[in-house]
């Protein structure tokens, strides 16, 4: 019993993707913000400003999150060392297609001053 | 007195099978576990149209080592200080406008400071 056991936890180790694997490496900035991240979808910016949401990437993005539900919040997992003005400029175009709720991630940290 | 069958001592079960599956299934979910909550920070979209704007012209402009409001350099302190006076109500919006050099982790130091201070409506604005 105990071998089936350990194959079946093997055999889920290697099938089973817990969460999706981010589509390039991504830290998000630090901020003192309390509210837990815990939107169902997230978009990806990388630090050059490239998009990704799930399977698309690049401006194909837009057309991706046009089929979602509006209602559900929508985060954007960007990294600490993107440039503020190209997250100024993704703003409106996912506001023209009707996304409202939006959440930047960031990483929980103590203090830091601006 | 009948004796039908004699007693049978109670077998003990090992812990030793137990003990490695839950060690496995520890190191499992040790794997595969993403570490660290990650917060996050409301955003405000613009361009929502159809809300007029309201009192005096509050755009801050996030450059990567100074901050201006209006147009005029400011630090961090006086910023918050002269900001409640160009707000009719304290829920009014707060337009900030990164620099070019300006990066995420700069911005999201100021919007966490204007927070701190109590402007929760910030737009971010090109």
């Amino acid at each position: 019993m105990i071998n089936v056991v350990f194959l079946l936890l093997i055999f889920f180790l290697m099938t089973a993707q817990i969460t999706p694997p981010e589509p390039f490496d991504v830290t998000p900035p630090g901020s003192t913000s309390d509210a837990p991240a815990d939107a169902p979808t997230t978009l990806f910016v990388s630090a050059n400003g490239t998009l990704a949401f799930h399977e698309v990437k690049g401006d194909a993005v837009f057309a991706a999150l046009a089929d979602l539900d509006k209602s559900a919040p929508l985060q954007i997992r960007a990294d600490a060392t993107l440039k503020a003005v190209d997250l100024a400029r993704l703003l409106p175009k996912l506001a023209a297609i009707g996304i409202t709720q939006l959440a930047l991630v960031t990483e929980p940290q103590t203090g830091g001053a601006p | 007195m009948f004796a039908f069958t004699p007693p049978r001592a109670r077998r003990k079960p090992s812990l030793t099978p137990m003990i490695d599956v839950v060690f496995l299934l520890l190191v499992f979910f040790m794997l595969a576990a993403r570490f660290g909550q990650d917060m996050a920070l409301p955003l405000s979209t613009a361009g929502g149209g159809d809300v007029a704007w309201n009192g005096a012209p509050r755009l801050i402009t996030v450059q990567p080592d100074t901050l201006s409001l209006n147009g005029a350099p400011v630090t961090p302190q006086t910023l918050t200080e002269a900001l409640p006076a160009l707000m009719p109500t304290p829920e009014a919006p707060v337009l900030l406008r990164p620099g070019v050099m300006t990066d995420l982790a700069r911005l999201v130091a100021v919007i966490d400071a204007l927070r701190a201070a109590g402007f929760t409506h910030l737009i971010v604005v090109e």
